[in-house]
């Protein structure tokens, strides 16, 4: 976390308090509390249908909590809705975007609604496309571009306007190698230099462990574990374990994933 | 027969994906509907039925005028020593192509969805032959307009029969009517990959911008020709007339060999009996002849669109030059401004949008061109430009709300960014205006040469502004009071019919009634009918505006 001595203290990215979310009489996400805090990338791990994306999609706006309360940089969406939307960046699971504009019209589409100066949008967007090696596509339409392009250009839309708080559903899903590294850089870099927050989901345990400060465990719509990877070894009595064993520990997946194997070994 | 059978059966999985994605266009970023999650692709299912129900319809409609017309339009709208051959098949031919150019117009709205969604792409990595995988291809492509086609196959020829009087009459159209059906399916799968590959797939810059649009004015040819058939078929009439009264029969017997014209006079032979056609001259046996020939030809034409459906729908057919360095430069612009040019861009690879700006530009430029060439007295070209400025207006406000389905596109991405209701409404007025200035001013710009009252004309112009701005801002605020009191997605409630009907009917009045006034006073006082009608549109503006502007500045979308 970067902050003087005597700068103001910055607002928290992001709380949530016993949020509650509802499909219908299934609930996908029940009482969670998290924060990510200035300066923490603060990574979300769970399995399928765990209750990561619906996490995500509250934050952002997309999906009606139907209890709890969240508060973004300190503002309550369901007040300052507008407020708390222009403080956020977001990356979606799947890459929905409008299929038939080319990135450089998307982008502009994004940053105007982002109320972004010509020369600020042209000198991050020009900056991001160098990095990630797009320029060479900036004029073909999303529809004709590979998934890990698509995926570039939302990367690119979510920090053109340097948001507060960055909310990545599988962030690095289609990205080649080289690509990662630099995004993975990137994140470090982007919440050093700033009171800065990333919420980011993601299935791979390699990633969260090299990346983030904290992590959140979900399993079936609650929160079985939450910390630093040594908060969480001591948590789970798992001294030396990695990630991975953690996780499988926490979400009682252990014996289940060693059944199906041994299933499958009968096959 | 087995593998039609196994064909048919594998295209139902395909096509229920492609009413899947048509409906809920769920690809494209659209959220999924509220429905439970049971109902969906049955629900999906049954408006795709309720649509080609509706389409079947409107071919009876066809069926049953065409019957009347023959039964009853040689003496009565003709009035005159036509013979009743050439006339019947003069109604044929217009018959089958308005069957045709239907048929082709609504394929050619899906099938671009089915290039793009790819439902057979999953066919292509399973072990089924070759051959039973073009099937399928043109099974799912006929499935788009089965019961239209149904319908047309079963109604034309009793159509026929009933109203020339003979079973066999009804026979000799069936040839006829399987000639439209498969030049429309052909046409429609043609034109579909065109601009599949010309327009959807093209990128970026203002030069392959200009020539999307101008692929895409393309488009609306079909819609066009069905309007030239029912337009021109008096004065064809009258034209075939001539031809045989000043005695040109080599020409007519080459007019009577152009596709469709033999097919439909095989009916109307058949009807009265070869000594008959001796006296109406040309020679029956071209038309035979030439029948023959057309029905070898589409046999062909049945062969090849067996064997090359698949070819033409699988993959993405998008034309991509070699990697260069393109253009970073971003300009943005305000909100409601970027709103309008994201919409345009994306009407311009789409053509269903780009149809909904096109047709009151194209309408506009056709009856400017016409006013302009064909030489009518001041009053009259004052009346026709006129009267094209109140089909834009009507047009644009009309066409307006169904703007809001360009968000469908993208939806979920766009609702997490900081947008108001204000400035969507104010990105998508921008566009209702756009189409009703253009349109308008091509129509100025043509009609001066003939007519010159730029005064009038303008003053004409700008009184109903005012109204095409209230029906469009009440449109889109009922779209979006409806959308909050039924607590829906704002795009998922336009998908309804029944809603567009809700939304569009009270712009259209809105914009319509100014027009009205100005009509009824003109012949009674004529020195109030433009004042009255700009006083009119201007009361409307302030109520609507007042509408408008007690939505609150930061609603989000």
């Amino acid at each position: 976390m970067v902050t003087s001595a005597s700068a103001p203290p910055a607002a928290v990215p992001l709380e949530i308090q016993g949020l509650q979310i509802r499909y219908g009489e299934r609930v996908a996400v029940d009482d969670l509390s998290l924060s990510v805090l200035p300066g923490e990338i603060y990574g979300l791990l769970g399995s399928n249908g765990a209750g990561k994306t619906s996490t995500i999609k509250s934050v952002v706006g997309l999906v009606r909590p139907y209890r709890g309360s969240l508060r973004i940089v300190g503002l309550d969406p369901d007040h300052d809705e507008l407020a708390a939307k222009a403080a956020v960046g977001y990356v979606p699971e799947t890459a929905l975007l409008y299929d038939s504009l080319t990135p450089r019209e998307f982008l502009e589409y994004v940053s105007s609604v982002r109320r972004l100066s010509e020369e600020v949008a042209t000198q991050r967007v020009e900056a991001y496309a160098r990095a990630l090696q797009i320029e060479s596509e900036f004029e073909e339409p999303l529809a004709t571009l590979s998934n890990g392009t698509r995926q570039k250009v939302i990367l690119i839309a979510a920090f053109v306007h340097h948001p507060t708080l960055l909310v990545l559903d599988e962030p690095f899903n289609n990205l080649d190698p080289r690509s990662t590294r630099i995004m993975k850089e990137l994140l470090r870099d982007y919440v050093s230099r700033a009171p800065r927050g990333v919420l980011f989901s993601t299935h791979t345990m390699e990633i969260a462990e090299q990346l983030c400060h904290r992590v959140g465990i979900l399993d079936a719509g609650q929160l079985k574990g939450e910390g630093t990877l040594d908060a969480l070894r001591v948590t789970s009595n798992e001294g030396g374990a990695t990630l991975e064993q953690i996780f499988l520990r926490l979400t009682r997946e252990e014996d289940a994933v060693r059944e199906a194997l041994q299933e499958l070994g009968g096959a | 027969m087995a593998s039609w059978r196994e064909a048919w059966r594998l295209s139902g999985a395909a096509y229920t994906e492609l009413s899947f994605q048509t409906i809920y266009a769920l690809r494209q970023g659209n959220l999924p509907p509220t429905t439970p999650s049971w109902d969906l692709v049955p629900r999906a299912r049954r408006r795709v039925r309720q649509s080609k129900a509706v389409l079947s319809i409107l071919l009876a409609m066809i069926a049953v005028g065409a019957e009347v017309l023959l039964r009853f339009g040689g003496s009565t709208v003709l009035g005159q020593g036509l013979n009743p051959i050439l006339f019947q098949g003069g109604v044929l031919t217009g018959t089958i192509v308005l069957v045709m150019t239907f048929l082709w117009w609504t394929a050619l709205q899906l099938v671009p969805v089915l290039i793009g969604s790819s439902p057979l792409a999953l066919l292509e990595t399973l072990p089924i032959p070759a051959r039973t995988r073009d099937r399928v291809a043109f099974l799912v492509l006929f499935r788009l307009v089965d019961a239209p086609v149904v319908t047309t196959v079963i109604l034309f020829p009793l159509a026929v029969a009933f109203g020339l009087g003979s079973g066999w009459a009804g026979v000799a159209m069936i040839p006829g009517i399987a000639a439209g059906i498969l030049v429309a399916l052909a046409l429609a799968l043609r034109t579909g990959r065109f601009f599949a590959r010309r327009v959807q797939g093209t990128g970026g810059g203002r030069g392959r911008t200009l020539a999307r649009w101008s692929f895409l004015a393309l488009w609306t040819v079909p819609a066009f020709a069905m309007f030239v058939v029912i337009t021109f078929a008096l004065p064809f009439f009258n034209y075939l007339d001539n031809l045989v009264l000043t005695g040109q029969t080599a020409f007519l017997t080459f007019l009577v060999a152009i596709f469709p014209f033999p097919l439909a006079l095989l009916p109307a032979l058949t009807a009265a009996g070869i000594p008959a056609a001796h006296q109406v001259g040309f020679d029956p046996s071209v038309v035979v002849g030439m029948a023959a020939v057309y029905a070898l030809a589409l046999g062909l034409l049945g062969v090849w669109l067996v064997r090359a459906t698949r070819r033409s729908l699988i993959g993405l057919p998008a034309s991509r030059p070699a990697p260069r360095r393109d253009d970073t430069h971003i300009r943005p612009r305000s909100v409601s401004f970027a709103i309008l040019r994201k919409d345009l861009r994306v009407a311009s690879r789409t053509p269903t949008f780009a149809f909904l700006i096109l047709l009151p530009v194209l309408n506009a430029t056709a009856v400017g061109l016409y006013t302009m060439l064909s030489n009518p007295p001041g009053a009259d070209a004052f009346n026709l430009a006129t009267a094209t400025v109140a089909s834009a207006a009507l047009l644009a406000t009309f066409f307006g709300p169904a703007f809001f389905a360009i968000e469908v596109i993208g939806y979920s991405y766009s609702r997490s960014l900081p947008l108001t209701q204000r400035s969507v409404i104010a990105g998508k007025l921008g566009l209702i205006l756009l189409v009703y200035l253009v349109s308008s001013g091509i129509v100025f710009g043509l009609t001066l040469i003939k007519v010159f009252q730029p005064g009038v004309f303008f003053l004409f112009i700008a009184a109903e502004l005012p109204a095409v701005v209230a029906a469009a801002l009440l449109e889109l605020g009922i779209l979006y009071w409806v959308a909050q009191r039924r607590g829906l997605p704002i795009v998922n409630l336009y998908a309804g019919a029944w809603w567009g009907a809700i939304v569009t009917v009270p712009g259209v009045v809105f914009a319509g009634a100014p027009l009205l006034a100005f009509y009824l006073s003109r012949t009674g006082a004529p020195a109030l009918a433009l004042p009255g009608m700009a006083v009119l549109a201007l009361a409307e503006l302030t109520a609507c505006s007042a509408l408008f502007f007690t939505l609150p500045g930061k609603r989000p979308m």
